[in-house]
């Protein structure tokens, strides 16, 4: 179990000595205490504004977010969305699960839904995605595909795959870092291999505060016993058809151990769905009962 | 008039300083000229070598001094660069290599009365000329009088002084000219000698002699210097005229093996690059590097090109010298370079850039291709994709990437297209569909049977450009509940391996 999440102390204001010190003690305590009760005092000095917060409450010291769009969601993200300027691990077992359809209603807030009477959206890039995006499917959500940028390392179209999956390439760190310093994109979209340092992470979250948007870094499940400078790590997983499984690992606010269950954009109709379930029951006791028929006949 | 003079008195070893191997920057430099060292820098000097002194001396003070020698055209290149700079103040500008007995004394005099008001007075105008020079990386001595003459030989006058002496009307002028040196005027040097013999050691003794006898004895080239330094007589004078066209090259004195020796060099020369096109108010467009290098043989001799096209002109030196060092840095050079020579010839006219207080959406979109030429440079072309919508029924050839342009998106994709409705497609699909083994008439994924949900989607024909296509999609299940969009082929006999299940995208 992650239990970081309570500890950590954003990397901004790490440094600063301002972060160290605690709330200031009043001379004339003994007198004051009568008046105003400890949780009055606690209230009154700002503890969002040098960066700390209590375990059991969120850290509000938020400075942007993008809705997620998932109403469930929002609420158990400090600051009720995608946080910008920091890193976002999701965690995944395979690439398909429905993380991109996770991420829609938010990339379709900043990129925009491609109509002329909205003003033009921010960018969004994605770095060595690992199949290729179809537009149509994308418009069919509502983003708007002449907003992305699809960024590959110089090995990544053609390199050996197995490879790329295991090492980071240089050069796609590189690509990484610029456009987050750049501060000109509007949301970054990152597929990092398994074995990617540490120190490379937290390089990236120091660029990331010049990002303003959401990064998300999509890496594979076995990264999640490993340290992390991001202040947000999801674990998703499948949950049937048209539905994810979010898990929050580490945020700046109180554990969470129970699973959200989120319902995507629908791909399937709901008869079709409602079809699909019933198939996948009658598959279920069809698979029992000639289980119990076997057992019956030993 | 209000004459400006910039005078370079370091301008021959700053020049070399540019051809030279950048690790040895640091080392003490002096120009030699038939084996009597002529011009020392900074760090030589502190060592004790002194003009005049022999190669020998100097070596022996400093065993690791760079000794190179000087090349008239190599400091009329960069003479040439710093008359740019000054073309930005106004138009009439010219350059002086040498003065009227032949000794080289680079001043560049620019006449600046009419542009004073248009750049907030004098002393913010000098400052503007300073702050333009400074990438340039010359030493600089300034000096402003009403002649040409006059200012150039003020700002020869004094070395110590960072700011030469300025004076506004010719009277003041005048009474500083009659304290000066004799050897200010250049032919004084010729007769340096005599004329100390003669006790004549300041312009003012020499004003006091009478003219005829001064003209016997030392030529009419003197009087008539002094005349027109003092504003006696007229001095008409021809001003430099911009280029359409950008060329400088630079002769290395060390071979340069790696891109971060070129990119010394090529610092320099870019800019001066963004000087000339900031004269002509232009952006650069696309520039081009040649390289000669090295031959092993006599027919190896060869050079290689470098062009660097820019998707947004731009007039930031740094942003072009990071272009360029990408690219070198990608390139393999073809062999250590000797020389090296800037090319410019595409530039767009274009109003100066704005500087803005906060940041808008303009100022992020020029931000976003200067981020995608960065990525290009480094990763290729190809490394950064924008999808292009493309309307056709199959699937791989509906979806394209090309390599995007710049910040904003090409018109001529497709417009929001109409799909409200139309056929689900999955965001992900693979680059080559994935053969799926096939089990008691289900496809297997991963170990697993697929269930059929939905499908089936039949996408057929394409006879017109030979990608023929026959195809029954389906939309499936895995075990964990993730949906995959596979296809089984129905043209088994048109292509042996093409018969089967084919997993074609997922749903993400």
């Amino acid at each position: 179990m992650d239990l970081s999440p309570a500890l950590d102390v954003p990397a901004a204001t790490a440094g600063k000595p301002a972060a160290l010190q605690l709330p200031p003690h009043e001379p004339s305590h003994g007198q004051r205490t009568s008046k105003h009760s400890a949780a009055e005092r606690a209230q009154a000095f700002d503890f969002a504004n040098i960066g700390l917060w209590r375990a059991h409450q969120f850290d509000t010291a938020r400075k942007g977010v993008t809705a997620t769009g998932f109403m469930a969601l929002d609420a158990e993200l400090p600051g009720g969305g995608w946080p910008h300027r920091v890193l976002t691990e999701l965690l995944l077992p395979h690439p398909g699960l429905g993380e991109l359809r996770l991420l829609v209603p938010a990339l379709s807030r900043i990129a925009g839904a491609g109509d002329a009477s909205v003003p033009i959206g921010r960018s969004v890039m994605l770095f060595d995605p690992p199949a290729a995006l179809c537009g149509w499917a994308l418009a069919q959500l509502g983003v708007d595909a002449q907003q992305l940028l699809v960024v590959y390392g110089r090995e990544g179209a053609r390199g050996a795959a197995t490879l790329r999956r295991m090492l980071p390439s240089a050069d796609l760190l590189w690509a990484l870092e610029q456009a987050l310093k750049s501060g000109h994109v509007g949301a970054v979209l990152a597929w990092l291999p398994l074995r990617l340092k540490a120190d490379a992470l937290r390089r990236l979250q120091l660029a990331a505060q010049a990002h303003d948007g959401p990064v998300f870094l999509f890496r594979e499940v076995d990264a999640r016993t490993k340290p992390s400078a991001a202040p947000l790590r999801l674990l998703l997983q499948g949950a049937g058809i048209d539905r994810l499984s979010v898990r929050v690992l580490k945020r700046r606010g109180p554990l969470l151990t129970q699973p959200l269950e989120l319902s995507l954009p629908r791909v399937l109709s709901e008869r079709l769905r409602q079809r699909a379930e019933a198939k996948a029951q009658a598959a279920v006791a069809a698979t029992q009962q000639t289980h119990s028929s076997v057992e019956a006949s030993r | 008039m209000l004459w400006i003079a910039v005078h370079l008195p370091q301008l021959s070893l700053e020049s070399f300083a540019t051809t030279v191997n950048p690790i040895w920057r640091d080392r003490p430099m002096a120009l030699i000229e038939s084996h009597r060292i002529t011009q020392v820098d900074a760090r030589a000097a502190e060592l004790g070598i002194q003009q005049g002194a022999k190669r020998a001396t100097a070596l022996a003070l400093a065993g690791d001094l760079v000794l190179g020698q000087a090349d008239p055209a190599r400091d009329a290149q960069a003479l040439q660069a710093v008359a740019y700079v000054a073309l930005e103040l106004t138009p009439m500008v010219c350059i002086e290599a040498c003065d009227s007995s032949g000794a080289a004394v680079p001043v560049v005099l620019l006449e600046v009365q009419a542009s004073l008001r248009c750049f907030g007075g004098f002393t913010r105008l000098v400052d503007h000329l300073r702050r333009a020079l400074q990438p340039l990386g010359h030493s600089v001595q300034v000096a402003s009088a009403p002649t040409a003459l006059g200012a150039a030989m003020l700002a020869r006058w004094r070395r110590d002084l960072v700011s030469g002496p300025h004076s506004v009307d010719l009277g003041a002028l005048q009474c500083l000219l009659d304290a000066a040196p004799v050897w200010l005027l250049g032919p004084g040097r010729e007769h340096w000698e005599a004329l100390q013999g003669m006790g004549l050691r300041q312009l003012s003794d020499l004003r006091r002699l009478p003219r005829s006898g001064l003209a016997r004895r030392f030529g009419t080239a003197l009087l008539a210097d002094l005349d027109r330094a003092r504003g006696d007589a007229p001095d008409p004078r021809e001003a430099i005229i911009c280029p359409n066209v950008f060329e400088q090259r630079i002769e290395l004195f060390t071979r340069a093996d790696t891109a971060e020796q070129m990119m010394a060099g090529a610092r320099v020369l870019i800019s001066r690059l963004v000087a000339w096109a900031r004269v002509r108010h232009a952006r650069v467009a696309a520039f081009t590097l040649r390289m000669h290098h090295e031959a092993h043989r006599l027919r190896d001799a060869h050079s290689s090109e470098l062009a660097v096209g820019l998707a947004e002109p731009s007039i930031d030196a740094t942003h072009l010298a990071s272009l360029l060092a990408e690219r070198l840095a990608r390139t393999p050079l073809a062999g250590p370079a000797l020389e090296m020579s800037l090319h410019c010839d595409a530039v767009v006219q274009a109003a100066a850039p704005n500087a803005e207080l906060f940041p808008t959406r303009g100022a992020e979109r020029e931000g976003l291709t200067r981020l995608i030429e960065r990525l290009q440079a480094r990763l290729g072309a190809e490394g950064v994709q924008r999808l292009a919508l493309v309307a056709d029924h199959r699937p791989e050839r509906a979806v394209s990437s090309m390599p995007a342009q710049s910040a904003i998106a090409s018109n001529t994709a497709p417009s929001a297209p109409t799909l409200d409705g139309g056929p689900v497609r999955p965001l992900w699909l693979l680059r080559e569909p994935l053969p799926l083994p096939e089990h008691g008439s289900r496809p297997w994924l991963d170990g697993t049977p697929l269930q059929l949900l939905a499908g089936p989607e039949r996408i057929e024909s394409g006879w017109w450009d030979g990608d023929l296509a026959a195809r029954d999609y389906f939309i499936a299940r895995t075990l964990d509940g993730a949906l995959v969009w596979v296809y089984r082929a129905r043209l088994p006999l048109s292509e042996p391996d093409g018969a089967g299940w084919f997993l074609q995208g997922r749903f993400a």
